[in-house]
């Protein structure tokens, strides 16, 4: 082992499978409150393992941003607010704090599915569950469509402002139709590129496609499934017992 | 063209349309962290600013199946993203009245459209189902969530059963009116640029 290898971290690859699964636990999670510290602690872990796998993918990025922004609102709700606050920006606080502890654990294991999983990967999976065609397809769009409309919208954005069409300034209808308009046009167009693509590589036809990428569970991914279910288990009995 | 049965490309359009009007249901969500009462006024929001991508999106529907379907991926998205799966068959009920409707113009017929989407928007209401359903664990819930008291109180004064019904009419007429306005809007960028 040489000096450089220790701030390296291992590449671990998911099935998508496995990601869904994931997806679900901590939607579920999500939909009830921690009460209880245990809770807490278990909700904390749930949100650290997409963290860290999104750094083992080299989202590293991303991963930071999710983790600041999760630390920051979890330490001003624990030390800093309370249910009696009041006043204007004590309650906005409390209720942007509230937003983003409750729900950016389902943000960031979402967002680790659509960053970290290939479409053809994706349909494969969804063949492999028997969900149809049909849906299998849309929800692979809209899957991939968020980090396009982020992308476009920045382009649209920097556009705007330059023209000196902000955020504040003039009419709230203005804004939305300088942004929702090019948006559109460009998903529209895009999505026309995406569906040539798509027929052209034989999606929609009658007969079973075939994958380039063999989906296989491997021992990580059991493994993780595994844990995600006894955190799951773990955080109702602390919730509810 | 006439073929009924939905192809690929009906896929794709319905993905990337759900894709856009979450973008806008969450840019309306986050402006419910202001104030419960915004909340409540995502029926007013929502349909309105969501009408723009919705009629675009309807211009392009020839098919049956394909607002159900929609409406089955957001049912899909809310769960995903904490709004649980009370709503979920509301959200489908309402997308599958929608198709109905819009089916029964032959997807063609405007009237027929702006009805079909005032139904459609009813999903916005779907979300408060929770609320009042389970009003009292909800309560408890968000105040252990760190919620103010006082952001509650105004939340439940805001939706109750008493109020739901208001809420889902005004969701229903703002869709109708949204309908107006997002149709407008197609008409004056995208016809003109020959998209439609």
């Amino acid at each position: 082992m040489d000096t450089t290898i220790t701030l390296k971290i291992p590449h671990i690859h998911l099935d998508p499978r496995t990601k869904l699964f994931m997806v679900f636990v901590v939607s579920s999670i999500v939909l009830m409150t921690a009460t209880t510290p245990l809770a807490w602690v278990l909700r904390i872990m749930i949100t650290l393992v997409p963290l860290l796998l999104l750094f083992s993918e080299g989202r590293g990025i991303s991963a930071l941003c999710f983790g600041l922004l999760y630390t920051v609102a979890l330490l001003l709700m624990k030390f800093f607010l309370s249910t009696q606050s009041t006043g204007v920006v004590m309650a906005l606080l409390t209720g942007y704090c509230g937003i983003v502890v409750q729900f950016l654990p389902a943000m960031i294991t979402a967002w680790y599915l659509i960053r970290t999983t290939q479409i053809g990967e994706f349909l494969s999976a969804m063949q492999k569950m028997h969900i149809p065609d049909g849906l299998a397809i849309s929800l692979a769009v809209l899957m991939r469509f968020f980090p396009t409309i982020k992308e476009e919208y920045g382009g649209i954005r920097d556009a705007m402002k330059m023209r000196g069409i902000m955020l504040g300034g003039g009419h709230a209808s203005k804004m939305i139709e300088y942004r929702l308009i090019p948006l559109l046009f460009s998903c529209v167009s895009i999505g026309d590129e995406l569906s040539a693509a798509a027929i052209t590589r034989g999606l929609g036809g009658n007969k079973k496609r075939s994958s380039a990428t063999e989906l296989k569970l491997t021992g990580i991914d059991l493994l993780l499934m595994a844990l995600f279910a006894i955190l799951a288990v773990a955080f109702i009995i602390a919730k509810y017992l | 063209m006439n073929n009924q049965t939905l192809a690929a490309k009906d896929f794709i359009t319905v993905g990337l349309f759900t894709a856009l009007l979450f973008v806008v249901e969450f840019a309306c969500g986050m402006l419910g962290y202001l104030h419960p009462y915004v909340v409540a006024s995502y029926v007013i929001l929502i349909p309105l600013v969501g009408a723009i991508p919705m009629m675009l999106f309807y211009s392009k529907v020839e098919k049956f199946g394909m607002i159900t379907i929609m409406s089955i991926l957001l049912a899909i998205i809310m769960f995903v993203t904490g709004m649980g799966y009370l709503g979920a068959p509301l959200i489908i009920l309402s997308g599958l009245i929608a198709d109905l409707i819009a089916k029964s113009g032959n997807y063609k017929s405007f009237r027929k459209t702006v009805l079909s989407y005032g139904i459609f928007s009813l999903w916005v209401c779907a979300n408060y189902f929770p609320v009042i359903v389970s009003a009292k664990a909800y309560r408890e819930d968000l105040l252990s969530g760190g919620f103010s008291a006082e952001y509650c109180d105004a939340l439940f004064r805001a939706i109750n059963t008493k109020t739901i019904l208001i809420l889902v009419i005004l969701c229903f007429v703002f869709g109708c009116i949204g309908a107006f306005l997002g149709k407008a809007v197609v008409k004056k960028h995208f016809e003109k640029a020959g998209i439609v």
